[in-house]
């Protein structure tokens, strides 16, 4: 009984395992800032902020699972160590689905003008309601025309 | 808002839909939209320059369009 109550301290006294939490953390925000950085083309056209912090993120939920498990009479963490890497598992899977696949969904488009073809006329009201036709556009030096969506 | 550039609205998609780039469902609650892409018409109505991009977070910089601009003007930026 003195033994039981013995390990029972230890127990007690066992370290913080603190790259579990800091890990997972880190992975929430490889996840949620994707917003933010996916405003800078530079940070966009490829997403490696997001994939950086995501590596950090789950390479300090290796370490501390490493500890929880190799030396779990000195560190905590095997209960919540494991649910927050499954879960960032999950959450990185999530990730790189949207970002290598559903963002690739492009129509392919093969009836788009082609270059050296003539541009489709067209008349659309502008953000003042008039009304503007492409040629109007063109004089004197051409137009960029831009198709795009969301706000970047 | 000011603008330096009209920016039109086309709300039936109608010139997307002649400009093949129409992107079905693909708008919030799955309405019709336009996937970005980007032409240099020139004054006479000829397309110069075409992206359609492969990725819809990845959209051409400026000076994509300013280079095609010049290309198209024998590399003269008026």
């Amino acid at each position: 009984m003195g033994l039981a109550r013995g390990f029972g301290k230890i127990d007690m006294k066992r370290k913080w395992n603190w790259p579990i939490w800091i890990g997972f953390i880190i992975v929430l925000g490889g996840l949620f800032t994707y917003e933010f950085f996916a405003q800078f083309p530079f940070t966009r056209d490829f997403p490696w902020v997001n994939l950086l912090l995501f590596g950090i993120g789950v390479t300090l939920l290796l370490v501390g699972l490493f500890r929880a498990f190799g030396r779990p009479q000195v560190y905590r963490g095997k209960v919540f160590g494991s649910l927050f890497a499954t879960i960032s598992l999950f959450l990185f899977a999530f990730f790189a689905y949207e970002i290598f696949y559903v963002l690739r969904q492009v129509p392919l488009s093969a009836q788009a003008p082609r270059v050296g073809e003539k541009a489709p006329e067209f008349l659309l009201p502008d953000q003042n309601g008039k009304s503007v036709a492409l040629t109007e556009l063109l004089s004197p030096n051409g137009a960029v025309l831009i198709f795009y969506r969301g706000h970047w | 808002m000011g603008f330096a550039f009209p920016l039109l609205s086309d709300a039936d998609a109608a010139v997307i839909r002649r400009y093949d780039v129409l992107h079905r469902g693909a708008g919030p609650k799955n309405a019709d939209i336009a996937r970005p892409a980007e032409f240099y018409v020139d004054a006479s109505g000829k397309v110069h320059w075409v992206n359609l991009t492969e990725n819809i977070a990845v959209r051409a910089r400026p000076e994509q369009a300013l280079n095609a601009i010049d290309a198209a003007k024998g590399g003269r930026r008026d």
